[in-house]
């Protein structure tokens, strides 16, 4: 349930990253609502998933996946190219993320 | 140096602090235990407020690519040597190389991501990693 959570807390932390580069330095208002209310959706989830997770791996795990969702999602919708930096950047934090597991991670 | 465009140091000073606000946020977040309890939810509420803030504010003259690096590699440092401290949770060594290689991979990840690279042309808006850079 906990990886659920931190799931659902990665998606909305991605959506806080596109809604705050709508909202025109917080100055269009409805992007400015949608920036919040995915940090808040996003919050609460990180939170859920910390019941299980220590806070430093819970957060470390939430605040990484989704910058390689940001990245990804960049490349795929925003015409960014992936160069072999920012894959080897992806590469370096899956290895990170697959050795918490293997330590045994929660 | 004018009103209008705040100098670098202030703009780090600015940084540093978001980084500080991200460890607090990260700690008062997990302290919550699903937001049942009330002090530490509330402590979460204005940790995330004024992160982003701060954020925002050294974000308008500091490079985001570098900006997002630093803010994010001292939340998830900060989060892993201070979480120990707050709860009852221990660092083993080999979970702290593990966070180590994470971080190292994000921070690198974020600062290869900087939409003004010569080398990597980008095409209409900075996308998604420019966000919180206009905001």
């Amino acid at each position: 349930m906990h990886w659920l959570h931190l799931a659902i807390a990665v998606i909305f932390e991605i959506t806080v990253a596109i809604a705050a580069g709508k909202a025109e330095g917080f100055t269009n208002r409805r992007w400015t609502i949608a920036t919040l209310l995915s940090g808040a959706i996003a919050t609460y989830f990180l939170s859920k998933a910390l019941l299980t997770f220590d806070v430093g791996v819970g957060y470390a795990l939430w605040t990484s996946v989704a910058g390689i969702g940001i990245t990804v999602l960049g490349a795929l919708l925003f015409g960014q190219r992936l160069n072999w930096r920012k894959a080897l950047g992806i590469a370096v934090v899956i290895a990170g993320v697959v050795g918490l597991q293997l330590s045994g991670v929660a | 140096m004018s009103n209008t465009h705040p100098n670098s140091a202030q703009s780090w000073l600015m940084l540093l602090l978001a980084g500080g606000f991200e460890v607090g946020y990260a700690l008062s977040v997990g302290g919550s235990h699903g937001f049942t309890r009330l002090t530490w939810s509330l402590v979460a509420v204005v940790f995330f407020l004024l992160t982003l803030y701060a954020l925002s504010v050294a974000l308008r003259t500091i490079d985001v690519g570098i900006g997002y690096a630093v803010w994010a590699g001292i939340g998830a440092v900060g989060a892993a040597l201070l979480g120990p401290v707050f709860f009852d949770e221990t660092l083993t060594p080999a979970r702290a190389v593990c966070l180590g290689v994470i971080v190292a991979g994000l921070v690198w990840l974020k600062l290869a991501d900087r939409p003004q690279n010569p080398q990597e042309p980008v095409d209409g808006p900075q996308g998604v990693q420019g966000a919180v850079a206009r905001s």
